[in-house]
């Protein structure tokens, strides 16, 4: 420590005091971050703590009946109970809901879910690619593009039954056709957003249209690819329950339209709840997936 | 290497149908081994030559040559530096600078020590492996200029490449610039706004007038031949010869700009 500052040493202590300002500083600022932080996650709970009382408040001055509105301890009730086995007063054990845990029809519904977009995340970039570097594949192809984003799947599910059965495969071509456009439409949008410069730096090092493509416009347009796929991924999610309508059992999907159905407002109101816990839960993960796999993003 | 623009002149139509005259006709030589700064009003053409000879744009009359033959399209030999650095985000300092050599098949081992030898040379040893985006402007744009060495182009041609540098960084790589197209008797297009370092670097510049642009001055600049290119640059710029030729050549822009 500096004791006793004389002048010889003045520009020590003010280096010294220097360095400690900016400690300060950067400990200040990452105090702020986490006070920002905690204030943020206290609103939210604040938020989520206001919409369950009034729930609870409206369910338990009974305004509306349960059948329309189930209290909130009657919706989680039904989600432990379709995670769970019970006996019935015949003296039947029960496991779950329309013979599956509730976990197994969100499984069922992800399966689907991964295939259809599966599909899609390999087509998808493909057409884009194509469509963005050849001009008359893209006169051709753009306006059924358009015409296929704009449809609605509860319109076309019909069918694709008839098309494909009312198994799996009607209901994976539905997740794929609702998946594709928006995937192919922002690959197209990333490679026409690739700087012109980029492209003639890379010829002027003599790279063939092939390596420009390989080293160039394939990585710079990742990251609206990866945009692309998010979006389709949420849009798949709300597509799920249009998809599981008929024979969606298992499917989260299709137990959120049964139980609707059958007049068990608690457990349509759980699944509700589960998709779109679930559909969050894994956008956060592709949002994550997109920081890991493009860093630059934004930054260059 | 020697570059020839033959009555070179570019029109452009713009997405509104207009016809735009960037350049008039142009016949120019160049010889190997010659650095040449052009400089002109901005609009009036000089990054439309550049690209005539780069390659990326074909003109829509006259012909640009080098060595003779017509140009038709880009090549590793004809190196381009941007105005912006253009590196890629997603390849570290080292595998932008090697790039250019992956793409003409050179082998990795090789790769390796040019590319490091490149990266020496614009004192950007020790940041190999940094993200590019995490270096500062100056040190993207030496980044840039090694990718571009690294590939040992013949013709190197440069788009207001010091621009957007601080002054310090700016002389620096002057000076870098300098000495490397000198020692590897490179020819070099070189195109600023700042008539002072024009009138530095260049064996010769050019003027040329708002657009259509085409050449109004063409000036050899001897006076490092006649100082023995010993004078360090700051007793270069105070010489006579330098003020002169920097005075005429700022005149000239001037002249041009005025409304006729
Ligand atoms: N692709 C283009 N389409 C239409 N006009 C262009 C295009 N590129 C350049 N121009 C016009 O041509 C003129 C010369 O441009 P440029 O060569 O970039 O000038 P400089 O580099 O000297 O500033 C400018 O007026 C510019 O607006
Ligand atoms: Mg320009």
């Amino acid at each position: 420590m500096v004791t006793g500052p004389t002048q010889d040493e003045g520009g020590l202590v003010s280096q010294a005091d220097h360095l400690g300002q900016s400690l300060r500083v950067a400990a200040d600022a990452r105090r702020s971050r986490r006070t920002q932080r905690v204030r943020k996650l206290v609103l939210s709970l604040a938020v989520l703590v206001v919409a369950l009382a009034v729930w609870w408040l409206v369910t338990a001055l009974e305004l509306v009946q349960p059948l329309y509105l189930p209290s909130p301890a009657a919706v989680w009730q039904a989600f432990v109970e379709s995670n769970t086995c019970r006996e019935l007063e015949s003296g039947r054990t029960v496991c779950g809901e329309q013979n599956y845990y509730m976990w197994e029809h969100l499984i069922a519904s992800m399966q689907r879910i991964a295939v259809g977009v599966g599909v899609a995340i390999v087509l998808g970039p493909l057409v884009g690619f194509l469509m963005a570097s050849i001009g008359w594949l893209n006169t051709a192809l753009e306006p059924y593009l358009n015409f296929l984003r704009a449809l609605p799947p509860l319109g076309y599910i019909g069918l694709l039954i008839v098309w494909f059965g009312i198994g799996n495969t009607s209901k994976y071509w539905l997740l794929f056709l609702a998946a594709f456009p928006p995937i192919v439409i922002a690959t197209i949008n990333g490679v026409r957003g690739v700087r012109e410069d980029s492209i003639h730096a890379a010829r002027s090092m003599g790279a063939s249209q092939w390596q420009v493509g390989r080293h160039v416009i394939l990585p710079a347009t990742l990251p609206e690819v990866i945009g692309g796929i998010r979006i389709a991924v949420g849009f798949a999610w709300t597509t799920v329950v249009a998809a599981e309508l008929n024979a969606g059992i298992p499917g989260i999907g299709g137990l959120a339209y049964v139980s609707g159905q059958q007049l068990q407002t608690a457990l349509t109101i759980a699944c509700i709840i589960v998709i779109g816990l679930a559909a969050v839960a894994l956008d956060a993960l592709l949002k994550h997936l997109g920081t890991l796999l493009v860093p630059w993003y934004g930054r260059a | 290497m020697s570059f020839t623009l033959d009555g070179v002149s570019q029109r452009y139509i713009t997405d509104s149908g207009e016809v735009v005259h960037a350049l008039a006709d142009t016949s120019l030589e160049v010889p190997t081994g010659q650095f040449l700064c052009v400089v002109g009003p901005s609009g009036c053409g000089k990054t439309t030559l550049l690209k005539i000879l780069a390659g990326f744009l074909r003109p829509t009359g006259g012909e640009a040559r080098v060595n003779g033959s017509a140009i038709s399209g880009p090549s590793w030999e004809r190196g381009v530096v941007f105005q912006q650095a253009n590196l890629y985000p997603w390849l570290t300092v080292r595998k932008n600078v090697e790039l250019g050599l992956k793409f003409r098949g050179v082998g990795a081992a090789e790769r390796r020590e040019t590319g490091q030898q490149c990266l020496d040379l614009v004192g950007l040893s020790g940041f190999e492996d940094q993200k590019t985006y995490e270096l500062s402007g100056g040190m993207q744009q030496r980044a840039q200029i090694a990718r571009v060495l690294a590939n040992d182009p013949e013709i190197i041609l440069m788009d207001e490449p010091f621009g957007a540098l601080d002054a310090l960084t700016r002389e620096r790589l002057q000076m870098d610039l300098l000495q490397i197209s000198r020692e590897r008797r490179k020819t070099v297009f070189f195109i600023t706004h700042s008539v002072e370092e024009a009138v530095f670097l260049g064996d010769r510049v050019l003027v040329m007038s708002p657009r259509p642009g085409r050449v109004v001055l063409d000036e050899k600049v001897e006076i490092s031949k006649k100082y023995g290119r010993l004078l360090p640059g700051k007793e270069l710029r105070s010489t006579p010869e330098f003020v002169g030729l920097r005075d005429l050549i700022a005149e000239t822009i001037y002249a041009g700009q005025a409304p006729a």
